[in-house]
């Protein structure tokens, strides 16, 4: 009943040409909690101020638990203005039901098909049509170093996956936790993705999460990554388990551990440390057959509402604006989703971070642009499995996640 | 009726015969009357510990808890966590702590338990007096539902509310408490009604007494202790309920539990211990304070027929 | 007369109601979700038995069908013993019953977020008890249940247990103050000792009150969730997965509502099955 009033009000008003009667209020849904993700949407929110909106910060722990929010208001028909999500296919299904609005016209105008790389706006785009604003580019599969940890177990920055047990097996001797992890299904997966990429290679990478190329999973090279990830674990402490992601980094800066492989996003934490990278931290992606830089990244959705184009239009722009890309890739440790921007004035990491994403051969796309959630789910399941259970064999690993790939998700 | 137990005031009315021990009187401190003091007081140490720890970090500074063990009381005990987790904790850039929360669980709380209780009341009094045609039928699906995992309505439900208007509104997450509270609402009512006698019902529909009169009159004011009983349990399970304030409570009305899950989940920086426990004892405060001032009437309650099987 | 029958009906809708649209609507369209190939949202696409059968083949399914019935045997009968034990205590005019019964009682009151965050922060081993050990001398102590996929299930049924220990001693201390003194007399007459009094006697007296304790007990069994999230988030690995969370990942994060809808469904039919024949007879028995 309110709600057809409601709507019999927005149709008043659409037909009296009151059209300034939208509000420039945007309700925006994220899972940017942390002490540098924080900091990283505070720039959104000041320049969308700025450009004269006004920002309403819903934040939610945890990104299934935002996106649940998210999409539970959207499906019930209260959405929110904007709502985040993983670049990738988290979205596919709400595009498929009508549920989200197209955005082609500020796709065009700011010509996104030039600034961007090909796989981002591949990744935004359904049908011909563009859905979602990326924001940022999140190279996934980094390993992160502190430098003070390294000198006092006498290790060195590796180059290569042999090289990195050689430094885990050097800081285990110094009585240090050689890998900071947060241990939670999501990472696990995330460690086992680095492992895949680095001493598998991008090409193994793509064929297991994209073609879901089953031959290729029962070689024995994946059987060695399989069993390389596995033996990570040996390097992990007591209390990962059930660990946050933030909390194995601040490990890390306070030099209690050596590595931890992490999405960039982790820089953030350093820099709210004010830790600088190169000095107090290293950062590289291993990769035994030539860099596999992971390219994910997160991006906004908007859902339909009549009312709230002007402000998801204005929201869109600003979130793409030059100065808001670099101040926010800054603070979120990510960079900018333009390729067209002066980047000289970020850090060390994101100077090679934007290296690889010139060169098509040192990328991989992200696990989330290739695979739905469904299967991504089920193969984290089976994963953790293998990580966590050491009487699962190699081989009975390798038989589920066959299994799992040839499922229909 | 001599055998008073100490520890109570004498004079005091005792519901039904349920309320003085029944074991032997005791007579001097034998080795028994020993074991059985240990016995209690070390379940007693288990039962406190995860209060008492939690208490005690949240009093404690961060070097402190660094540094100091679990179980050391604090050497300068600070409020200081305690502010924060109210007034000042981060979810994102919200940075108002759980008082909002709060208010939203207040606000939450009071319609819920009313009309959960009303309904439940009327509902209970109608099924063991009236019987109506296919009452056993719906008492069976009420009871049924007491055992269904929430998770099975979930989102149906967010489907038909959308539908209704009531999503992501005050008025649906009250409609929703009521839903889920109805079955043991209900069914602790109706076992109350269904012990009385019969002829009391019989006397005032004699006397002329109507449905609501008979209700309001005669059988309420008899069922006090199983309101209080009815009003502890609603005022707990709604408070502490997590998963209907994040689906259905909408983001104006966030509860305090899903506060507290953000803000201990959301560390920026250093983990603060001390600040997440006192957010999570802020969060319990209410249904503790419930517990420990009216758990006699609770037990009282339970003796006087509440949750008789 | 007639106006007062109306009145009854009346009474009763909102229950009618609620059994109609929300207990009935929901699961029939839940069970009729689960035969189609929905993911993030419903669809129309009949898929037979197809999710079942990826049900069944799921590890994490079974993995959180065992742990329900591990996790319910052991909270259950755990529950039941501390809680009588407590109960037939107290009854024993004990100093400070009042202060005894609040203590044993509060973690009743506590959600299940609240206690499943407080006993991971005592069972952390790099934070809890296994560090206090460590830091007063005792370098030889280990507890690392809760990182161990092998025990981590009974660290949930510690947690649990110390929840609701409390209802049941309330629940059977009620039942035994129900107990006529003259039985307390005859026994002793007879002769026979304190503790065989209460097997033999006193718990036979006592089937009511069990059959309730176990009755609440058991629906919070089913419902299981919130302890999982909070202590372990159903870690490590899938150890202490359960079926009610396995429902809403799948619902909602792992967005495939035709697996968690099926998973429901079997959850739902099983109880029924269980639960149905059950309350028939308590009815019965009422009734004669």
């Amino acid at each position: 009943m309110i709600r057809r009033t409601a709507a019999g009000l927005a149709l008043a008003c659409a037909l009296g040409g009151a059209a300034q009667a939208q509000d420039l209020k945007a309700e925006v849904i994220h899972w940017w909690t942390s002490g540098g993700e924080s900091a990283a949407v505070r720039v959104f929110a000041e320049q969308y101020t700025k450009a004269g909106g006004t920002w309403v910060d819903s934040a939610i722990a945890g990104g299934a638990n935002a996106r649940t929010a998210a999409i539970n208001r959207t499906v019930g028909g209260n959405p929110p203005t904007a709502m985040q999500f993983n670049t990738g296919k988290q979205f596919d299904d709400l595009v498929e039901a009508d549920l989200l609005a197209s955005i082609d016209q500020v796709a065009a105008e700011g010509k996104w098909k030039d600034i961007m790389p090909a796989a981002i706006t591949a990744a935004v785009t359904r049908n011909g049509h563009v859905y979602a604003v990326p924001v940022n580019i999140h190279g996934q599969g980094w390993l992160f170093a502190s430098n003070a940890a390294l000198a006092k177990a006498g290790a060195t920055m590796p180059k290569n996956w042999d090289e990195l047990f050689v430094a885990l097996d050097k800081l285990k001797a110094a009585g240090l936790v050689p890998l900071a992890f947060g241990d939670q299904k999501t990472w696990e997966r995330g460690l086992f993705n680095a492992t895949l990429a680095g001493r598998g290679g991008a090409a193994m990478f793509e064929g297991f999460w994209g073609r879901r190329d089953v031959a290729l999973v029962k070689s024995p090279e994946f059987k060695a990554v399989a069993e390389s990830f596995r033996r990570l674990r040996s390097y992990t402490d007591a209390g990962a388990p059930g660990r946050n992601w933030n909390d194995a980094t601040t490990m890390v800066i306070q030099g209690k551990a050596g590595f931890q492989f992490m999405g960039d996003w982790a820089k953030g934490e350093f820099t709210a440390a004010n830790q600088v990278a190169g000095k107090d931290y290293d950062c590289t992606v291993l990769g035994d057959k030539g860099t596999p830089y992971i390219l994910g990244g997160d991006v906004f959705a908007f859902p339909k509402n009549k009312n709230a184009v002007a402000a998801q239009t204005l929201l869109a722009k600003t979130m793409l604006d030059p100065v808001t890309q670099i101040e926010f890739a800054k603070k979120k440790g990510s960079i900018p989703v333009r390729l067209d921007l002066d980047v000289s004035s970020l850090d060390a990491c994101a100077q090679k971070a934007t290296k690889w994403l010139a060169d098509k051969s040192t990328q991989v796309p992200a696990n989330e642009l290739l695979s739905p959630p469904a299967l991504t789910g089920a193969m984290e399941d089976v994963v953790s499995q293998y990580w966590n259970d050491t009487t699962v064999t190699t081989d009975a690993f390798v038989a589920k996640v066959v299994a799992t790939l040839s499922a229909q998700y | 009726m001599s055998t008073e137990p100490r520890g109570k005031r004498p004079g005091r009315p005792s519901i039904g015969s349920g309320n003085e021990p029944s074991g032997r009187r005791p007579q001097k401190m034998t080795t028994g009357r020993f074991g059985l003091y240990a016995f209690l007081v070390i379940t007693a140490a288990f039962f406190l510990t995860p209060l008492y720890v939690m208490l005690a970090t949240s009093l404690k500074s961060m070097p402190e808890i660094r540094e100091g063990n679990l179980l050391s009381w604090p050497i300068a005990p600070t409020v200081a966590a305690w502010v924060k987790a109210w007034s000042t904790a981060c979810t994102g850039l919200n940075c108002t702590g759980l008082q909002v929360g709060f208010m939203n669980s207040v606000r939450i709380l009071v319609p819920s338990v009313l009309l959960s209780i009303s309904v439940g009341a009327v509902t209970g009094y109608t099924l063991s007096f009236w019987r109506p045609r296919g009452a056993e039928i719906l008492f069976g699906a009420l009871m049924m539902v007491a055992f269904v995992p929430y998770q099975v309505f979930i989102y149906p439900l967010v489907r038909i509310f959308s539908y209704a208007g009531l999503n992501n509104s005050l008025a649906g997450i009250v409609v929703v408490h009521t839903i889920f509270g109805l079955p043991t609402m209900t069914l602790i009512f109706r076992n109350h009604f269904a012990a009385l006698p019969n002829e009391l019902f019989r006397a005032a529909r004699v006397d002329g007494a109507g449905f609501w009169r008979i209700f309001g009159q005669i059988m309420l004011p008899m069922a006090v202790p199983i309101i209080v009983v009815a009003m502890i349990l609603q005022v707990t399970g709604i408070w502490n309920d997590f998963i209907f304030g994040l689906v259905f409570a909408g983001r104006e009305n966030l509860p305090m539990t899903v506060q507290l899950n953000n803000i201990v989940n959301s560390t920026q920086g250093e983990r603060e211990y001390n600040v997440d426990m006192a957010a999570t004892m802020l969060t319990a405060l209410v249904p503790l304070a419930v517990y420990f001032f009216s758990g006699r009437w609770f037990v009282r309650g339970i003796a006087a027929g509440a949750v008789k099987g | 007369m007639k106006s007062s029958h109306i009145n009854a009906q009346i009474a009763l809708l909102p229950a009618i109601l609620i059994a109609l649209v929300v207990y009935c609507g929901t699961t029939g369209w839940t069970i009729w979700i689960s035969f189609t190939n929905s993911r993030m949202l419903p669809s129309s696409v009949m898929v037979g038995w197809r999710n079942y059968l990826s049900l069944i083949g799921n590890e994490r399914w079974v993995v959180s069908v065992t742990n329900l019935f591990v996790f319910g045997a052991l909270f259950i009968s755990a529950a039941l013993v501390l809680g009588f034990l407590l109960a037939a205590m107290i009854d024993r005019h004990v100093r400070a019953e009042s202060l005894f019964r609040s203590v044993f009682l509060y973690p009743f009151s506590m959600s299940f977020i609240v206690t499943g965050l407080a006993w991971r922060w005592l069972l952390d081993p790099t934070l809890g008890i296994e560090k206090l050990a460590h830091a007063i001398g005792f370098s030889w102590f280990h507890f690392d249940w809760l990182v161990r996929p092998d025990r981590v299930i009974y660290t949930l049924v510690l947690a649990a247990v110390w929840h609701a220990a409390g209802l049941v001693m309330a629940i059977l201390l009620a039942g035994l103050r129900g107990i006529d003194g003259e039985i307390w007399k005859a026994a002793r007459v007879d002769g026979l000792p304190v503790w065989r009094t209460y097997i033999s006697v006193i718990l036979p007296m006592l089937t009511g009150s069990f059959a309730t304790a176990t009755l609440l007990l058991a629906t919070s069994v089913v419902r299981l969730y919130d302890l999982s999230v909070a202590m372990t988030n159903g870690g490590p690995g899938v150890a202490s997965e359960v079926p009610a969370k396995f429902v809403m990942d799948h619902l909602f994060e792992r967005a495939n509502v035709g697996l968690a809808t099926a998973a429901a469904s079997t959850m739902l039919v099983t109880i029924v099955a269980v639960a149905a024949p059950w309350l028939y007879y308590q009815q019965r028995g009422r009734r004669t």
